[in-house]
């Protein structure tokens, strides 16, 4: 029960990592209806860009709001080279070619500047766990969970209460609608994808003192919150978090009970169900509108 | 205030408008008529920018705004209440209405007092005030038609495109649109005003136009198209 208790809490930290990830998802979807499949890659960058940062002496703290720059750049790079111009000609799939092929020559570029070896983060928390419900639980998971939380509830705080926020909210309604109020929704995509990328750098320096930094380590996690996203709801907020914590308890679990090696599976068994099973889910809201 | 030379526009590569030319002055309410598919929503969407005219000119105040971009010309003044309401269904209608404030909150145009001009918009739709807090989504077609026109003027515009706003309305309501129509000309709104009631638009507006496959057929003063015995004819038949 011990065990399985410290399981579930490392599992939580994980989901919410993953949670932030399909939160920007969520994030381009609602103003453009085209994801960034560079997601996962966006997070790697943003880790990277943190331990340079942290090894050049900056304070873990006083990074992580420069990561947090450095991933609006990012993602508004992402959706002027990559989206727009797909955007712009209607293509419907061009943005999936563009996010993808961005994503590789992001982790490519990584591997020139940092290497291809995994580097270790250090903990700006003790590594010692603390003692919860008789389980061990580290400092760092806490900080994860408090910070993906906090990170969302600014989102959404932002989307109901400033009229910046609202015009993003009237975007996902209605574009044309939208721009006829005088918002510049061209603006308004290229500020999701600033945004979505700023979450996944954010969950990236989060995550990092946790596992294992480098060139390789986005692709599989975006590809869980992918997952994530369709299962949770590509417009739920709690679908993601509930969905997120889901697989991440039933990747610990698996890990520990089965075998480490297994740890991926039950995400990538995740997604296999959810293309299967909720092709149309793909993409919920397009097909909601065409009704 | 408002004036269109000379323009083509269309979708793709069908023209729709072949070379219209018009004007609504400063302080005027202008209507325009024509059977289903004549060209007045198309009409209106080149000149709030939401397609772009391939020919022509339109000028606001003086200024060129031929195929800026819609946000650039709603910030410039244009309200366009656009056919079919359009309304931001997942937010509520004080959302809504904020919403067509938005050039005034953000400092693309002078500020004023929003929350009086938000009263003011509840008062002249009591059933929006009834429902503020509920979302636009789940009003009645009715309710939405009357957020849509109050959204419009929440940008106090210098010209307000109202593209049927009796659409979909229970008779007392279409009833209640024109003496709204009627009580914002008063204030000296600058209109222009498409409506399926032709001869309750004439009646209202200061002078017409009668739109004819994408071409003006006829236009002048309201008093004398409602008098135009063509014009009887085609559109004022049974009203
Ligand atoms: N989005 C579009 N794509 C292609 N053609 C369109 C589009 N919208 C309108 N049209 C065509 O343009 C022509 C003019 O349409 P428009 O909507 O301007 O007419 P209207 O005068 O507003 O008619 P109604 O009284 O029915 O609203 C029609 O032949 C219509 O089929
Ligand atoms: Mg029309």
């Amino acid at each position: 029960m011990q065990i399985f208790t410290q399981l579930l809490f490392s599992g939580i930290a994980l989901g919410m990592i993953y949670a932030v990830i399909a939160f920007g998802y969520q994030l381009t979807f609602a103003t453009s209806d085209t994801l960034n499949f560079g997601q996962g890659d966006a997070l790697m960058l943003g880790a990277l860009v943190g331990l340079t940062l942290v090894n050049l002496g900056v304070n873990y703290w006083l990074m992580i709001p420069l990561v947090c720059l450095f991933g609006a750049a990012q993602g508004a790079f992402v959706e002027r080279i990559g989206v727009r111009p797909a955007i712009k000609i209607k293509s419907e799939f061009g943005w999936i070619m563009s996010t993808i092929a961005l994503g590789i020559i992001f982790k490519n570029v990584a591997e020139n500047v940092w290497g291809r070896d995994d580097l270790k983060f250090p903990s700006p928390l003790p590594e010692s766990p603390m003692h919860f419900l008789g389980a061990n639980v580290l400092p760092m998971e806490i900080l994860v969970v408090v910070g993906a939380v906090l990170m969302m509830l600014a989102v959404e705080i932002f989307n109901r209460k400033s009229i910046y926020g609202k015009a993003v909210v009237a975007t996902f309604n209605d574009r044309d609608a939208a721009k006829l109020m005088g918002i510049n929704t061209g603006l308004v995509i290229t500020f999701s994808y600033a945004l979505s990328s700023t979450t996944a750098a954010f969950a990236g320096v989060l995550i990092a003192p946790l596992t294992l930094t480098g060139a390789t380590m986005g692709a599989v996690l975006g590809l869980k919150a992918f997952a994530v996203a369709i299962i949770g709801g590509l417009t739920s907020g709690m679908g993601i978090i509930v969905g997120g914590i889901i697989l991440g308890v039933a990747e610990t679990t698996t890990g520990f009970y089965l075998s480490t090696g297994y740890k991926d599976v039950p995400g990538l068994v995740l997604l296999l169900i959810v293309l299967a099973v909720k092709p149309a889910g793909l993409f919920g809201k397009s097909a909601i509108k065409k009704v | 205030m408002l004036k269109i030379t000379n323009l083509h526009a269309g979708y793709g590569k069908v023209e729709v408008l072949h070379g219209i030319t018009l004007e609504v002055p400063k302080g005027s309410v202008v209507t325009l008529i024509g059977s289903n598919g004549a060209g007045k929503t198309t009409t209106m969407r080149a000149i709030s920018g939401m397609i772009a005219p391939t020919e022509g000119r339109i000028t606001l105040g003086g200024e060129d705004i031929t195929g800026r971009e819609s946000h650039r010309i709603a910030k410039l003044g244009v309200a366009h209440s656009p056919e079919g309401r359009r309304v931001f269904a997942t937010m509520t209608v004080n959302d809504n209405l904020l919403l067509g404030a938005f050039p005034r909150l953000t400092g693309s145009r002078p500020k004023g007092d929003v929350t009086a001009d938000l009263a003011r918009a509840m008062e002249y739709f009591p059933r929006l005030k009834e429902r503020r807090l509920q979302l636009a989504g789940t009003l009645s077609g009715g309710e939405q038609q009357m957020l849509a026109m109050a959204r419009a003027m929440m940008m106090n515009p210098d010209v307000v495109l109202l593209d049927e706003p009796s659409m979909g309305l229970a008779p007392i309501l279409v009833e209640e649109v024109f003496r709204i129509i009627a009580r914002l000309r008063k204030e000296g709104v600058t209109m222009m005003l498409v409506e399926q009631f032709a001869a309750a638009a004439l009646n209202v507006a200061d002078y017409g136009y009668v739109l004819e496959n994408g071409r003006i057929a006829v236009h002048g003063p309201a008093e004398k198209l409602k008098n135009d015995p063509a014009v009887k004819a085609a559109y004022l038949g049974g009203h």
